[in-house]
């Protein structure tokens, strides 16, 4: 890193701070909203790790809502965390397995 | 850079179907055009329908050529994310005031490669476009087939992490942008601010909206769309595949105790489109569609509406009472079939589909003063004659800013609009036509 880069750098992280200072509430809600968020990410992913699930197979595995869920699944799979493997042997629901990449 | 005066012939308001044909029209003909909208993309509904009615089209593969061409034409400025904020008339036509509204992101340098999307920590329910279903990132791209291809910051949700200004390969975020002000000078304005669709939590006896597996038709467009939340046809409560769909008809329109009162056109059309495509995604599923009278105005619609029958979709004729829910958020329909001496049955379904109608998408009285009809669409005096002619000299509307129609007759009305505008630009230019020969 050149010294420029670190000048860049700390006059970035000022202004970040600011901006934070700035909104104390609504960063303060935002924050906490991902604090939540993440805990739910990992809660899924722990599960997913041992196999693919189905929707109410993780709401059962989580105590989440099953449309809580399908919410959080949705936006794994949007972001390449999720992929569905199949079906279930009923043909009722999909199967969510972890990607390579998350596993 | 956008300049902050601008002077053009047109000046077209909303980015639908309607408005980009018109401002095309125009433009073909050498006029110059400014289009605004107020969302980050042009494309209005249409764009996030799932296929075309009669014709079963990709919807996308026939609006994102439309955006694309409205985009990149020579003779239109496109103005994305902003409002139209007062319109002062004055000798030459209309002066305009135009905000444009932060994205925090600098638009000419934004490739939309959406690196900043992947690092952003934060999930917001995409009420825009996906109902919630799903969701975007703090910094996003609205669409994949958004036009523009801009990020945007949801700047109130924000944690100010730093992390899309480290990952944007083309330093474009900036926090300190502020609304900024433009200027549009225009000889005429064309209103095609659209429509929206009737509250789908309107009517307690359908749920209020408190339902899971009650959903309104443009939900079920998005579930029908490949780019959809879920990728497929899942219900909401718990990702199941629809064994048991059910479509209610007239579920906002013809109602007076919704306040209304008229049909919405394109509600049969568009639920006996979607009862055949998920025939097509859902073989093993069954599809009733529960209605009063079943309305195929257009062309080839008829037809269209045999096929559905054909194919072994139920039509029952019935008046749907009440939707509650078991235990399982199964939607069961209480409803009085008509065909068998108004019997009321209870039938238990996977997923309900409320097919909802058309509301004014904008009203056009305050700014333009233009006025609107009893029905708050743009009120056009002389539909007969002139179905693009408002009670504004100069100003002028088109497709479902006017009322309830489909595709077709939206674009159909942008052709209208588009001439009725160039010959009253003609006319007031003091060169007239030459008379055709004889
Ligand atoms: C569920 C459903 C399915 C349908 N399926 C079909 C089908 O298969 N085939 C068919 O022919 N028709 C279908 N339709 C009808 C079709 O969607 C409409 O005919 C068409 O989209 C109308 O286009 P428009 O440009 O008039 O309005 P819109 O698509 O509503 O566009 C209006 C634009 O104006 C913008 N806007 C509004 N107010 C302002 C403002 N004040 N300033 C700036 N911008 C503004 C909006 O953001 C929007 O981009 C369907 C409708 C529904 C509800
Ligand atoms: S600064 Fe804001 S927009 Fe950027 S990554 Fe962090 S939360 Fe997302
Ligand atoms: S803001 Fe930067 S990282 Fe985000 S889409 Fe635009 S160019 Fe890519």
């Amino acid at each position: 890193m050149t010294t420029q880069d670190r000048v860049e750098r700390k006059k970035r992280n000022e202004m970040l701070t600011n901006l934070r200072k700035q909104h104390p509430e609504r960063v303060k809600i935002s924050q906490a909203k991902l604090k939540e968020q993440r805990s739910i990410r990992k809660t899924l992913q722990q599960v997913l790790k041992t196999k693919p699930h189905t929707i109410p197979q993780l709401a059962e595995a989580t105590g989440l809502p099953a449309h809580q869920v399908l919410w959080y699944i949705s936006i794994m799979k949007k972001y390449g965390k999720v992929v569905e493997t199949g079906l279930d042997e009923d043909y009722e629901y999909y199967l969510y397995g972890l990607t390579r990449e998350t596993e | 850079m956008k300049s902050d005066k601008i002077h053009v012939d047109t000046l077209v308001v909303g980015g639908g179907i309607a408005g980009m044909q018109a401002s095309l029209d125009l433009a073909n003909q050498g006029h110059q055009v400014a289009l605004v909208e107020h969302s980050p993309s042009i494309g209005g509904m249409m764009i996030g329908l799932s296929k075309v009615f009669p014709t079963l089209d990709c919807c996308s593969c026939i609006t994102t050529p439309k955006m694309a061409a409205t985009a990149h034409h020579e003779n239109i400025q496109l103005l994305t994310y902003c409002e139209v904020q007062s319109v002062t008339r004055n000798d030459d036509g209309f002066s305009v005031q135009v905000i444009q509204k932060p994205r925090y992101v600098i638009e000419d340098n934004c490739t939309g490669c959406r690196s900043c999307e992947l690092v952003c920590p934060l999930d917001l329910p995409d009420v825009e476009n996906e109902f919630g279903r799903t969701a975007h990132r703090v910094i996003y791209v609205p669409f994949t087939t958004a036009v523009p291809q801009k990020a945007i910051i949801d700047i109130d949700s924000c944690i100010f992490c730093g992390k899309c200004i480290k990952a944007c390969p083309a330093d474009c975020i900036d926090f300190t942008q502020t609304p900024q002000t433009l200027r549009v000078e225009a000889r005429t304005i064309i209103l095609a601010t659209g429509f929206k669709v009737t509250p789908y939590d309107a009517k307690k006896e359908y749920g209020a909206g408190n339902l899971r597996n009650v959903i309104d038709a443009m939900m079920m467009e998005r579930l029908l769309a490949p780019t959809g939340p879920y990728g497929r046809v899942l219900r909401p409560s718990d990702g199941k595949l629809p064994d048991s769909i059910a479509y209610v008809q007239c579920a906002g329109s013809r109602d007076e105790t919704l306040g209304v009162p008229y049909c919405s056109r394109v509600c049969c059309m568009y639920a006996i489109k979607q009862a055949m495509l998920i025939s097509g995604a859902l073989p093993m599923a069954d599809v009733t569609i529960y209605y009063m009278d079943i309305r195929t105005f257009g062309k080839g619609y008829e037809q269209f509406y045999q096929n559905a029958k054909a194919m072994g979709i139920e039509f029952v004729k019935g008046k749907v009472g009440r939707i509650v829910e078991d235990e399982d958020q199964n939607p069961i329909v209480r409803v009085e079939l008509i065909d068998d001496n108004s019997r009321v049955a209870e039938n238990k379904h996977d997923l309900v589909v409320l097919s909802v109608g058309m509301l004014p998408g904008y009203d056009t009285q305050p700014i333009y003063d233009v006025a609107t009809a009893k029905d708050g669409f743009v009120q056009i005096p002389d539909s007969n004659v002139a179905p693009t002619v408002t009670t504004q000299e100069g100003i002028f509307a088109t497709g479902t800013a006017t009322g309830p129609m489909d595709i077709v007759d939206s674009i159909i009305t942008a052709g209208a609009v588009a001439a009725e505008a160039s010959a009253y630009m003609h006319l007031h230019s003091g060169s007239p036509a030459a008379p055709a020969a004889d």
